[in-house]
């Protein structure tokens, strides 16, 4: 059981996902976006099963247009998985659950 | 249409759609439907396995005459598509493409399933990178380039309309436009410029798109290339609203046996809610759906 999903933007991205000692995917979302509220509660379940070993955040592109803009984002939502402060692989759109799973194996 | 307030709106005139229409009608619900019928995959389909019809059946003649039938029962029609969804103190508003908006009590979602991908050369590779599904999503992050938009109908229309807000130049690549007039008009004294008669045979660039290569063998030069084939579909107009989907595939739509969904009101029927995508299992979950918004709505009304 993890801790929720955690809430990042571009002032505290550096400390809370690069600098951070776990692995760490998060997605890219804004509000108005229906594919991201599509997927939003599979990430919520992802953060249940895996929060211990990942940190699980989302990070609002449109309250933080510097984050996204500094990964060559254009589309949402864009899931990043980062370890070490490095991308390790991204995926783009409300893909299937079996490609979130297996984006988070390549970290577990 | 009237300006006044509908007990059940269906987008989609399919079987789903059509059954919903008739079961609400005919229980004295005030209902309007949505949706251009040569659009249904039924509409070009011949029938052989809906029971009682022994010999196969065309499915231009049963979306005519499902249409009859609900008319007779006083439902009313517009072939026009929906393009916005809001969900506001309990009531649902809708927006269709030519910009005329009417309030219901019930929405009752069957507007089917469709392809949104074109299926070509670099198109895949370019996800995120240039090519996106999603004008309202994504029209933020072209500010100021030139971006093309693919499609010949309202999703591409009114995709391109919205992307004259923030990018430099809107480009339409359409084999022919198939929308209503009033649209059309719009998009003719829009700064969009359309490219019709041809379509993307190749989406180019190496790390981010760079151009499309068209069948006509015309290069243009964009940053960015958003995909609207048809009408907004189930991600567009439902997930809005805050509809769940199908935990594995964000595919279909999540309804219990009486076709509701998470929201209260908003109902679900036919293909979008899931396979087998038959005309049997559309009419069966349409007819659920159309009986249950009609009693809600009906209890709204009451209180």
């Amino acid at each position: 059981m993890g801790t929720g999903v955690l809430d990042v933007d571009d002032n505290n991205f550096e400390s809370e996902i690069l600098k951070a000692e776990k692995p760490a995917l998060v997605d890219f979302w804004a509000p108005w976006c229906g594919p991201c509220k599509a997927i939003g509660p599979a990430i919520q379940e992802m953060e249940e099963k895996y929060g211990d070993s990942i940190i699980f955040a989302r990070c609002n592109v449109d309250d933080s247009p510097n984050t996204p803009a500094q990964y060559s984002i254009r589309a949402i939502p864009t899931l990043i998985l980062f370890q070490d402060g490095k991308v390790v692989d991204q995926v783009v759109g409300a893909v299937p659950k079996t490609s979130l799973e297996s984006l988070v194996q390549k970290v577990l | 249409m009237s300006e006044d307030l509908y007990d059940v709106a269906i987008i989609g005139c399919g079987p789903a759609g059509l059954q919903a229409a008739i079961h609400a009608a005919s229980k004295k619900a005030r209902v309007v439907v949505f949706g251009k019928p040569r659009k249904s995959s039924l509409y070009k389909a011949h029938v052989a396995n809906y029971c009682c019809y022994e010999e196969p059946i065309s499915g231009k003649e049963i979306l005519e005459a499902g249409r009859k039938q609900a008319e007779n029962f006083d439902a009313e029609f517009v072939e026009e598509d929906i393009i916005e969804t809001k969900n506001e103190n309990n009531l649902f508003s809708l927006v269709t493409e030519s910009g005329a908006s009417l309030t219901s009590r019930t929405l009752v979602l069957c507007m089917g399933v469709s392809r949104k991908k074109l299926g070509v050369k670099g198109e895949k590779r370019l996800v995120g990178r240039g090519v996106s599904y999603c004008v309202d999503c994504d029209a933020n992050f072209f500010k100021g380039t030139d971006v093309a938009v693919v499609g010949n109908e309202s999703a591409a229309v009114t995709g391109a309309l919205t992307l004259l807000s923030y990018a430099s130049t809107v480009q339409l690549i359409c084999r022919k436009l198939m929308v209503i007039d009033t649209l059309h008009d719009r998009l003719r004294e829009s700064q969009v410029k359309v490219v019709e008669d041809t379509w993307v045979k190749e989406v180019i660039g190496t790390d981010e798109v760079e151009g499309v290569l068209l069948k006509n063998g015309d290069t243009l030069n964009v940053k960015g290339v958003f995909v609207e084939l048809g009408a907004k579909g189930a991600l567009e107009l439902a997930a809005n609203l805050g509809v769940v989907f199908d935990a594995e595939t964000f595919s279909s739509i999540e309804t219990n046996k009486k076709q509701e969904t998470n929201i209260p009101g908003l109902y679900a029927a036919g293909d979008i809610v899931g396979q087998p995508w038959q005309i049997a299992k559309a009419v069966g979950e349409g007819c659920v759906a159309g009986i249950e918004a009609a009693e809600y709505a009906k209890k709204l009304a009451d209180s």
